[in-house]
């Protein structure tokens, strides 16, 4: 399968008044077509940084970045970005939050992108919520709100920024099942980032693991499990041999 | 595999309307609160009759004399006069003329103001120690300076009452549109939105509820404006009225045009309450 990201040896600095603070040095990946894949690393390590620069939100200081084989541009709008938190508008209905995108691109075929996010309405359970405004729907829905929101657009590439940390725990691992089954029926291809480790296995097809400041890519761990879907794949019995292996390389990490 | 979200249908929203069968306790906190709803319309009602009453009470008693206090009779009496003379409208109308045009111009400039300094950091960051200078400096100090610029008169009263509104809409607006969530501008961008779109589609209807609020203090502030910008000078107006029966030692006048003052402020304050209270509907 062809590659949908790849990271060539891109170096991030970030400018402050007083310094300046080395996030990224020389990183290395490549992501394939209709993968998902994690990465994972100690806090403030530059996880998101590595998101910003895919959605093209960042330039990188030095090396180069390449989207569906072609250098990345932002006004190719081939990438979505889902955040932490949903961000949806209050004041806008459902409905008036998910096409929020094609009212700002303005696409040739509006009427065509109108259909396909009514059909993903209908098609996830969420078309009687349309004209609701988001404070009435749990925190579990807003966040699939908000990533219909993102599918709206067609990216080919998902970035997702710790979409479930806001979730309570049991939520967290439903959404976080819902999500995975939309992504793997939309066929897209998805870079998550997480603190979560378990979450990180049960998601993904390769877990890119970071060193702390300036990051490294420490190790990509394949993961192979079976099953289908996330919760299943926690019950697994490779499961927690994934688990220890990547607990390791980020605690051994801190030691050094 | 549809999923399955029975979950999270059960969190939405318990709709009164839908459901008629209540229990008791509900039933009894619903009761609840209508008594005290009318307790308290009761007993605003109650003051405003025993301060009325009080006022007149005591002054036919001549323990209050009526020459410093006036008395609501009185009052009735002076209006009553300025009805027959036609001066109620004329005075009132100035006023009120006076007023609206300040408070739209005020509320529009500084709203514009406010636009260019989200709109441009630099402009911004240059003019800031200006505007809090403007804002601490008391606007009165300028009445001299104002009436030799544009005119003494309509002119100067509502330039004043700009001046006094103005500085402080600026600033709560541009607080408002700074205090929007980094992140939601940064899902805007992320969808490749120009500056135009994010103010549009995010700062401004995320404004709304500020700019209300800033509404309802321009309307106290601009009648302030107006009020002061008529001591200074002026031929005719509510404050000239008050101006005047102070220096002829007319009381009754003077409280007779405070009273106008009230109810025209308390209406005005009114429509701009129900304007929002459509707007969040």
């Amino acid at each position: 399968m062809k590659n949908m990201l790849e990271f060539n040896n891109v170096t991030y600095l970030y400018q402050t008044k007083d310094s300046e603070i080395f996030a990224l040095d020389k990183i290395n990946f490549e992501i394939k077509e209709k993968d998902f894949v994690s990465i994972v690393g100690p806090s403030g390590c530059g996880k998101t940084t590595i998101l910003s620069l895919s959605a093209g939100l960042l330039q990188p200081s030095s090396g180069n970045i390449y989207l569906d084989n072609a250098p990345l541009d932002i006004k190719n709008k081939k990438v979505g970005y889902m955040f932490q938190r949903d961000y949806l508008f209050e004041w806008r209905s459902i409905w008036k939050n998910i096409t929020l995108g094609i009212e700002i691109q303005k696409p040739n075929e509006k009427e065509k992108k109108f259909e396909f996010a009514e059909n993903l309405l209908k098609k996830y359970d969420l078309y009687s919520f349309r004209n609701k405004k988001p404070n009435q729907l749990s925190g579990g829905m807003r966040q699939r709100v908000a990533l219909i929101r993102t599918l709206v657009m067609e990216p080919k590439l998902l970035l997702l920024d710790e979409p479930f940390s806001a979730l309570d725990f049991q939520t967290r691992l439903k959404v976080c099942d819902d999500v995975y089954d939309i992504i793997k029926k939309e066929e897209k291809t998805a870079i998550l980032v997480t603190h979560d480790i378990s979450e990180a296995i049960s998601m993904s097809d390769s877990i890119i693991v970071l060193t702390s400041r300036p990051a490294k890519v420490k190790d990509i761990v394949e993961i192979e499990i079976k099953e289908k879907t996330p919760l299943k794949k926690r019950e697994d019995n490779s499961f927690s041999g994934y688990f220890e292996k990547i607990w390791r390389e980020l605690t051994n990490e801190n030691k050094e | 595999m549809k999923i399955k979200n029975n979950f999270f249908e059960k969190s939405s929203v318990y709709n009164h309307k839908n459901n008629k069968n209540f229990s008791k306790t509900h039933e009894k906190y619903v009761k609840k609160l209508k008594i005290d709803k009318i307790f308290v319309l009761f007993s605003q009602i109650f003051i405003l009759i025993l301060f009325l009453g009080l006022w007149e009470l005591l002054t036919q008693l001549n323990v209050l004399d009526s020459f410093f206090v006036s008395s609501p009779s009185r009052i009735i009496k002076q209006l009553q006069i300025m009805i027959k003379s036609e001066t109620l409208w004329t005075h009132t109308f100035v006023t009120f003329y006076e007023t609206v045009i300040g408070f739209c111009l005020a509320t529009g400039i500084g709203w514009i103001v406010a636009v260019i300094l989200w709109w441009n950091e630099k402009v911004r960051k240059i003019l800031e120690p200006y505007i809090i200078i403007l804002n601490a400096l008391p606007k009165i100090a300028l009445g001299p300076i104002i009436i030799l610029w544009v005119g003494s008169g309509t002119n100067a009263i509502i330039m004043m009452c700009i001046l006094i509104c103005v500085v402080i809409t600026t600033m709560s607006l541009l607080s408002s549109f700074l205090s929007v969530d980094e992140g939601k501008i940064l899902l805007l961008k992320s969808m490749n939105a120009n500056k135009f779109q994010i103010f549009f589609k995010l700062i401004l209807p995320n404004s709304i509820p500020d700019l209300m609020s800033v509404l309802k203090i321009n309307v106290g502030m601009s009648w302030v404006g107006t009020i002061m910008g008529e001591y200074l000078s002026s031929k005719a107006g509510l404050g000239y009225l008050i101006v005047y029966g102070g220096q002829i030692f007319k009381i009754d006048l003077v409280m007779t045009s405070t009273f106008i003052l009230c109810l025209l402020a308390g209406s005005m304050y009114f429509i701009i309450s129900l304007f929002e209270k459509r707007y969040k509907k």
